[in-house]
């Protein structure tokens, strides 16, 4: 298990750089929430607004 | 999680410090705060190692929502849920008065109808099953458990089902997000959501009584509430919002997936803003990926500086397969009840939020149809 754990480690953290650096990653971390008519954690809609 | 698997393991063993793993956990976490700080985000930097920090308290503390959910139901035990109780009652001193004061700062909302009910139940069914709810499995995957590294992944496919699905959930109805301070204001709210945690402490102490059982949480349970919700505190100011863990999971299978070859253009989620963000930036642009990233290292470097790390066998098939059932449903129940035990419990009632009680009187039922479910895969139902 602790092979595949590490090559688990090392997949992620490749994934993860990777997809950062690859792409835009302008201004702060943002949650969906942020996002103007967002009424959920996910950024769902409000049933007010559908 | 798997208090019982990580006990086990550790009592097995003699203590001593795995530097193969702590060194990857210290190395992995520094890498990202280096390439957040590189592109000016000090904030993010705090929630990696916010994550970090409830990675390792939750490690320490053995805080298993899962576990205390069961241990309830099964034999009336309610320090657990008690000392869940305590998180959300220090969050919520900070949450309610914040998010209704201050601009740039907001709470756990989500609209009340058949998706949030249907998606709570689901979830209390899948995290019987998978030993492990949100945060349960980030801190186990850390700990080096194997059978959850199995439990992240088909929660993180049951996920991207979940967010196909959730559109015509949604279609189904429902009512706007109803938040205690919208009607009596940041400290009335602050008073009622404080009234309704203590409500539902009695009621659960009652509970237990009346099955002669414990009620009183354990000291561990106790410090372990209060340094978490410290915590709750401390990312809510670094990331705007309370602590959520499953939308980080949607955007790593969405991501995944679309590197498949998917095609997201036609799906509804995937054009809603803040998803569509999620899927095109950074991984390192969203806060739930940024605090899980955290707590599964910091929860690695807990465990490896311990004990010698992942020595356990593979468990049965049978458990493996609980696993993977549970992480379906636990990642499709997630992403249409609006969250986890986090994001949707802890963060929906520590922010007012009439959804987050909702959700865990819809996850109850949920939950003891998942520990009836357990036998049939070999695990007990305590």
């Amino acid at each position: 298990m602790r092979k595949t754990y590490m090559a688990v480690v090392l997949l992620a953290l490749v994934a993860i750089v990777g997809n950062h650096l690859t792409s835009p990653s302008s201004g702060r971390a943002v949650s969906p929430e942020d996002f103007a008519g967002a009424c959920a954690p996910c950024g769902a809609p409000c049933p007010s607004k559908k | 999680m798997s208090t019982a698997t990580l006990s086990a393991s550790d009592s097995d063993a003699e203590p001593r410090i795995d530097y193969l793993f702590l060194g990857a956990a210290m190395v992995a976490t520094a890498i990202l705060v280096a390439l957040v700080l590189l592109d000016g985000q000090p904030a993010s930097a705090a929630l990696i190692l916010g994550g970090f920090a409830l990675g390792v308290a939750f490690l320490k503390a053995e805080f298993s929502y899962t576990a205390s959910w069961r241990r309830f139901l099964t034999r009336g035990e309610a320090g657990g849920l008690i000392g869940g109780l305590i998180v959300i009652a220090i969050c919520a001193l900070a949450v309610v008065p914040v998010a209704a004061l201050w601009p740039g700062f907001g709470g756990a909302v989500a609209p009340l109808g058949p998706s949030l009910v249907i998606g709570a139940f689901v979830f209390g069914i899948g995290m019987q099953l998978a030993n492990g709810c949100g945060s349960g499995t980030l801190y186990t995957v850390g700990g080096g458990s194997g059978r959850m590294l199995i439990t992240l992944a088909f929660f993180v496919i049951g996920s991207v089902f979940g967010s196909l699905s959730l559109p015509s959930l949604l279609a189904l109805g429902g009512v706007d997000p109803v938040l205690a301070s919208d009607y009596l204001g940041p400290w009335g709210g602050l008073v009622a959501t404080l009234a309704s945690i203590a409500l539902a402490a009695v009621i659960m102490a009652t509970v237990a009584k009346n099955r002669g059982a414990n009620f009183m949480p354990s000291r561990t349970y106790i410090i372990g509430g209060i340094v978490i919700g410290v915590l709750c505190i401390a990312v809510f100011f670094a990331g705007g919002h309370p602590w959520s863990v499953t939308f980080g999971y949607t955007v790593w299978g969405g991501k995944i997936f679309a590197a498949l070859g998917f095609d997201f253009s036609q799906a509804e989620f995937w054009q809603w803003p803040g998803p569509k963000r999620a899927l095109t930036g950074s991984v390192l642009s969203d806060t739930s990926s940024l605090t899980d990233f955290g707590m599964i290292f910091g929860a690695m470097a807990a465990a490896a500086a311990t004990n010698r790390y992942a020595a356990n066998a593979w468990p049965p098939f049978k458990s493996l397969l609980a696993a993977a059932i549970g992480g379906l449903l636990c990642g499709w129940g997630a992403r249409i009840g609006f969250g986890c035990n986090i994001g949707a419990f802890i963060g929906g009632v520590a922010s007012g939020s009439l959804h987050g009680w909702i959700w865990f009187l819809a996850a109850l039922p949920g939950c003891m149809i998942g520990i009836r479910l357990r036998p049939a895969f070999g695990l007990s139902r305590d």
